[in-house]
């Protein structure tokens, strides 16, 4: 992609948003519950829980956005969604797991001085992630940082982590769900298989017992 | 070590620090692109999916990327951007912050321009509200976007697109399969021979080699 096509993405947003913003209504929202969770959001919901929030929508939707795609054939379409099931479920479980963990890691050596006592370990590495505007006193609140830093480091984590666990877990997850598909279609074809034979017994005899009966 | 990390901090703590909304829509982009690399060579090395059904896979795979990169500038940005845009003009506000502007008697909040943080004139506790209200309004805004777009936009578009590639690759196959040799020496080994063929060379080397053989025809 080039930076000339995300210009020009970025300027149709910008007139989208303005053309949008100017006709939708004021709204003023003043339940003190809804202002709490709005703030709570803010604060609390980083990478981790946006990818966890996503991965859950992505199982709410992508399967049967697959399985109703009408241009392949069936078998495809299957495969698709059980890939595209075990794609969301590795790719969240890992996302979330690293995202938080490298939060978690910069969080331990993103320190203000004011926080390090003389119990704390490794001092000297404790600020190692403090940015000089929060040594200086400037910046008082370091989450957003911590999330914002803890998130860079986990996508080159990822780097890494999607080719050793994520591809491979998904590879697997794909072909269990693969094989239950196939298990379940071929039971499907063996009942069917029977039933049409059961029709044709029962088809054939008919005829002799309207004879007997005729006999009779 | 520390001096070496600590121009990137600052960058991130300047850039990031204090936007949400901004920092999840460049990394998720980011991360989109590691991920679908990582599943390209996922359905490469599966070898319990057919080959044709791998030719479909592939492309939508990077379909998925290229799609989801588009849609997370396209839409992810328009919904953050217009979130953003309507708490920081004072369209849509917290009671406490309507509160204080009406009372203050702060003219144009609303209007195209206007913004709260600079021309509110509004007290620390205030603006503290106002950004805790204008963060959890990113973060709700840039969400949405990306359920909208990693979910619902991006699957329907990477599959139409996957669905054509498909198509064109089979038939592609199909037609290599099929296809008759354009001439009788380019694809010499495909043509049984006839029996003309097998009379034709006897006789060429009857010719040739007229005491090679003990063939007599």
């Amino acid at each position: 992609m080039t930076s000339l096509n995300v210009n020009r993405i970025s300027n149709v947003a910008r007139n989208v948003t303005g053309t949008i913003a100017g006709v939708v209504p004021t709204v003023t929202i003043s339940n003190p519950k809804a202002n709490k969770v709005i703030s709570w959001i803010g604060k609390n919901i980083s990478s981790p829980e946006n990818r966890l929030i996503l991965g859950v929508t992505a199982l709410m939707s992508q399967p049967f956005i697959d399985l109703n795609n009408k241009k392949v054939d069936e078998d495809t379409r299957k495969i698709s969604a059980a890939r595209t099931v075990a794609k969301i479920i590795a790719g969240t479980l890992t996302g979330v797991i690293v995202r938080k963990g490298c939060i978690k890691a910069i969080d331990a050596f993103s320190m203000l001085p004011s926080q390090i006592t003389e119990s704390t370990k490794f001092k000297g590495l404790r600020t190692l992630f403090t940015p000089d505007s929060a040594l200086a006193g400037v910046l008082q609140d370091l989450t957003h940082h911590k999330n914002a830093l803890g998130t860079i480091i986990s996508l080159c984590v990822m780097v890494v982590t999607n080719f050793v666990i994520d591809a491979p877990l998904t590879k697997f997850l794909t072909n269990k769900f693969v094989d239950k598909i196939k298990k379940k279609d071929a039971i499907k074809a063996e009942q069917a298989k029977l039933q049409q034979t059961t029709q044709q017994i029962v088809a054939q005899q008919k005829p002799q017992e309207v004879k007997e009966v005729a006999r009779g | 070590m520390a001096n070496f990390l600590k121009p990137f901090v600052n960058w991130v703590a300047k850039n990031y620090g204090d936007n949400v909304g901004k920092m999840l829509i460049h990394t998720g982009v980011i991360g989109w692109v590691l991920s679908s690399a990582a599943q390209v060579v996922a359905i490469i090395i599966n070898d319990k999916i057919p080959k044709e059904q791998k030719m479909y896979m592939i492309p939508q795979e990077i379909a998925d990327a290229g799609v989801n990169i588009l849609s997370f500038y396209a839409i992810t940005q328009t919904c953050k951007g217009l979130g953003s845009k309507l708490v920081n003009s004072g369209r849509w506000l917290s009671g406490d912050v309507r509160k204080f502007l009406l009372d203050n008697n702060v003219q144009n909040v609303g209007k195209k321009g206007f913004d709260v943080l600079t021309q509110g004139n509004l007290t620390p506790e205030i603006a503290e509200k106002f950004m805790e209200f204008r963060n959890g309004m990113d973060v709700i805004a840039t969400t949405t976007g990306s359920i909208l777009s990693c979910n619902i936009v991006t699957p329907i578009i990477r599959n139409e697109i996957a669905a054509n590639r498909q198509k064109k690759a089979l038939n592609e196959m199909h037609k290599v399969e099929v296809a008759p040799p354009s001439s009788y020496s380019s694809a010499p080994f495909i043509k049984r021979p006839t029996i003309d063929n097998f009379r034709s060379n006897a006789y060429d080397r009857q010719i040739i080699y007229p005491s090679s053989s003990s063939l007599k025809i």
